[in-house]
């Protein structure tokens, strides 16, 4: 798939500020929620016949600039979206989106799986008889079959689609997104869409996509997986917290590794290390964890130890990690923790269990999982603990105020409102707040996913410090995470996990550059029949 | 050191802009605030002036007080109920008026046709609503089942159990005596206006004080949060139904001693009322919020109204209008509350 760079962008286009050679161009959007600013000041440009990929983390603002383009969301005043130079009525309606050729395939490819290929393909074009107003089956059927023969994948329209290969069901999708243009225009936008396909699904996928932008199509691929990233587009632009850090980046001068840092913008991450605060008695352990992809899982946590869990997403370190704290019911497994022996396999998901054995979890979707968000942070912040330390009458004022007021002032909540809902504050503030319910219990085990996403830098600070602190206080810590900064500055061990093993164990003065080798290098990659369609 | 990286990040910005758009505008926020606490109960009391104005002499009257506020309490407690399975989150329970009925037919029928004393006929009515909630209870919470179809059919089960029990009649004859634990006058209003009374007031205290209506709350609000921080969020759910079953029950045996029989047709007519005033009261004292002061005071809110414009001379069809109009009014002011911020 290297020869597509052959196929250079440049000779088409051109010097960058002249408009009409843009298939896409977006300047100055920004988004604010409330007080969050989901985007920056973004600027982007595609040209025609280009494979642009898009990268960032969780909350970077990729899904809000998506809902930008489609007309979900409407931009801030300022912006400007034009298409082949032509600009485009903010908020964008979805019917001058589709005349201008823009189409999007959402993370799940959008289709209804009951449905029939034709009718998934044509849905939202049906043309009714003039009189009876009845969908006329054998035009649509033509015409599914005319875009499929364009795309050079023949399949049987009649079938349901539910039934389709991943792969097929891509083709199904990307049918639909470029029946409307006219061959060699056009801009695709893939919103995740190459998640559920295979490694040889993808590499047909990306053959298909490639011919469509050779012929003068563009294409921007949004992803996680930053090796097809780098494999398959020719430009790529890294968001980082709202604002474009690296814009139209040739693909071929950044690999995996620089495309991380970027996103992740070590520069800004001012923490050393501090000496390992490890102690000898293990607090928790896991014998026999099964969980997702992971089987046979044997952990040992000390008290004071910060261990990290990594790996691509799919390698099962998230699993194991929500196992481990009680959230996802495992397959199989126990946890001993500080001498109470829990049942990992527990079908009815409750946590109680773990609660009162020391078990906290900090969940990565934080107002879906986390905390109440129309709730105040007072009674977030209390919450695991109402029942012990309440009488069964009285939930009891003076402990809640007391406690409340120290996590605020510990981790520098703000505003400083008790009383503030949850969902007033900003992403960092929140993340404080989930973290403090867990930490004013002194916990034995504390379970993190993700615990410095979409957070801004001083909040980062403080979640770091306190984090720290945890573990000086005797409390063992599962860090699951995708950050190599968060790893490698917290972290005494690191367990890379690939295709739910652990493939490599880490420990000792931990390097940004070591670990995000284990997660992406070569030495662990897996063969290429690795395929699951 | 970190402040200064703070200030470079350039992250800061919200915060001070919010601490200093909060300033400016804190008075007329206050005053929203107050508003969107307190503004029912002022359409309350400019209707009261407005109905004394136009009915001198008729509208402000003990007896007019004495109507409103001796008249609703099967309506208290048949909010409650609903209250109960709402507060978890279950929408929309549809069965809670037939229930009420079950029980309210119950009662009477064993009583007179079958010749039993009221206590023990009583204490089967009760037993007979929380099995109903019981039943409610397993399959939406342990089958996982829609709540409003089940609770859709229950009630129309019970509804239609109720007529054939009763021989499509209203059964009636209860021993005066019985009449006594609702009737019995205590400073001009009946006892069972206390019982209503009492009632929301140890609601709204487990609700805001206790450990249990802590975790009630966090699971109307966000189930998978309240499962993460150990609450057993599906017997709690599962006790909201058999709670709101008992409440039914409780509710129709203290309205059969009140009115010495029961017509189970007249179950259906309470549907419209107990959803209008819960929702009003989510626009009052604590505002996008289902609370049971809130629905206390929506419940006289919208007796009050209804008696005004009945004093006024319109007829039965403006309780189904005003009920109506409240209900889709309390509905939308509540959509909105909950929808400020982001």
């Amino acid at each position: 798939m290297k020869e597509a760079h052959t196929v250079s962008p440049d000779s088409r286009t051109g010097p960058p500020d002249t408009a009409p050679r843009h298939r896409l161009e977006v300047a100055e959007l920004s988004k604010a929620f409330g007080s969050t600013r989901a985007l920056r000041g973004v600027h982007l440009r595609i040209a025609p016949g280009e494979l642009h990929g898009l990268v960032g983390q969780n909350g970077c603002g990729k899904s809000t600039l998506v809902k930008i383009l489609t007309g979900v969301y409407a931009p801030d005043p300022g912006a400007s979206i034009a298409v082949d130079g032509q600009r485009l009525a903010l908020p964008v309606r979805p019917m001058h989106q589709r005349a201008a050729g823009v189409s999007v395939v959402h993370q799940n490819s959008g289709l209804v799986d009951d449905l029939t290929v034709w009718e998934n393909v044509r849905l939202g074009h049906y043309r009714a008889g003039r009189l009876s107003r009845r969908i006329n089956r054998r035009d649509e059927q033509r015409a599914t079959e005319q875009v499929l023969a364009r795309l050079d994948r023949p399949l049987e329209v009649g079938r349901k689609v539910g039934q389709l290969s991943a792969e097929d069901r891509a083709v199904v999708a990307i049918a639909r997104a470029v029946q409307d243009h006219r061959p060699g225009g056009g801009l695709i936008v893939f919103d995740e869409s190459t998640r559920a396909l295979g490694r040889s699904a993808r590499i047909r996928f990306f053959e298909l996509v490639r011919s469509l932008v050779d012929e003068g199509t563009s294409v921007l691929l949004i992803s996680h997986q930053l090796e097809e990233v780098v494999e398959a587009t020719d430009r790529v632009t890294v968001l980082r917290d709202g604002t474009v850090v690296e814009a139209g980046l040739r693909t071929s001068e950044v690999d995996e590794v620089s495309l991380t840092r970027m996103m992740l913008g070590r520069h800004l991450v001012t923490h050393g290390r501090v000496g390992s605060q490890v102690k000898d008695e293990v607090v928790a352990s896991a014998r026999g964890l099964a969980a997702g992809p992971v089987t046979g899982l044997d952990l040992d946590i000390r008290r004071g130890e910060i261990l990290g869990l990594t790996g691509l997403i799919g390698s099962g370190f998230v699993e194991a990690a929500e196992a481990l704290a009680g959230a996802r019911p495992a397959d199989a497994g126990t946890l001993s923790v500080h001498g109470r022996d829990l049942a990992l396999d527990r079908r009815r998901g409750c946590t109680e269990e773990f609660v009162d054995a020391g078990v906290a979890f900090v969940p990565e979707r934080r107002l879906e999982a986390g905390v109440a968000g129309e709730l105040s942070v007072a009674d977030n912040l209390t919450l695991p603990r109402v029942r012990d330390r309440g009488g069964r009458l009285r939930t009891g004022s003076a402990w809640q105020a007391e406690e409340t007021a120290a996590m605020i002032a510990k981790l520098d909540i703000r505003p400083p409102h008790p009383q503030a809902p949850v969902h007033t504050l900003s992403g960092g503030n929140q993340q404080k707040v989930l973290l403090g319910k867990w930490l004013a219990g002194a916990p034995n085990l504390l379970v993190l996913h993700e615990p410095t996403q979409a957070v801004d830098v001083g909040a980062r600070h403080d979640i770091v410090d306190a984090i720290r602190e945890a573990a000086r206080d005797g409390c063992g810590i599962v860090l699951a995470s995708i950050d190599p900064v968060d790893l490698a500055v917290l972290c005494d061990r690191v367990l890379v996990f690939r295709d739910g093993r652990v493939a490599k164990e880490l420990s000792g003065e931990l390097e940004q550059d070591a670990i995000v080798q284990a997660v992406f290098g070569d030495d662990t990659r897996p063969q290429e029949e690795g395929q699951n369609d | 050191m970190d402040v200064t990286s703070r200030q470079d990040t350039g992250t800061p910005p919200a915060a001070p802009k919010a601490a200093r758009t909060g300033r400016l505008t804190s008075a007329s926020a206050l005053a929203g605030h107050f508003a969107s606490r307190y503004s029912v109960i002022a359409i309350w009391v400019a209707m009261i002036a407005v109905y004394a104005a136009a009915e001198p002499g008729v509208f402000l009257t003990k007896g007019t007080f004495q109507t409103i506020f001796g008249s609703q309490q099967a309506l208290v407690f048949l909010t409650m109920a609903l209250l109960c399975t709402v507060c978890v989150g279950e929408f929309v329970d549809l069965s809670v008026p037939a229930v009420f009925g079950f029980s309210a037919t119950i009662l009477p029928v064993l009583v007179v046709e079958h010749g039993w004393g009221v206590w023990p006929a009583a204490f089967v009515a009760v037993l007979g609503a929380i099995v109903v909630g019981v039943v409610n209870g397993l399959l939406v919470v342990v089958v996982g089942v829609n709540t409003i179809v089940v609770t859709l059919g229950m009630g129309t089960l019970l509804g239609g159990i109720a007529l054939w029990l009763s021989h499509l009649n209203t059964v009636s004859g209860l021993p005066t005596g019985f009449g006594k634990i609702a009737l019995y006058s205590v400073g001009g209003l009946p006892i069972s206006f206390y019982y209503g009374a009492a009632l929301v007031a140890g609601f709204a205290y487990l609700l805001a004080c206790t450990p249990l209506g802590r975790h009630i709350r966090f699971v109307g609000a966000n189930r998978e949060v309240s499962r993460l921080s150990g609450i057993r969020v599906d017997r709690i759910r599962f006790g909201s139904f058999v709670a709101s079953g008992a409440l039914c029950g409780v509710g129709a045996v203290i309205s059969v001693a009140a009115l010495g029989g029961y017509n189970p047709t007249t179950s259906d007519t309470l549907l419209l009322p107990v959803f209008a005033s819960v929702f009003l009261g989510t626009a009052i004292v604590l505002p996008g919020r289902f609370n049971p002061i809130g629905t206390f005071i929506g419940i006289y809110f919208l007796a009050t109204g209804i008696l005004g414009l009945q004093l006024l001379g319109l007829e039965a069809w403006v309780s189904s209008v005003f009920y109506g109009g409240v209900l889709v009014a309390a509905v939308t002011i509540s959509t909105l509350l909950r929808r400020r911020g982001p």
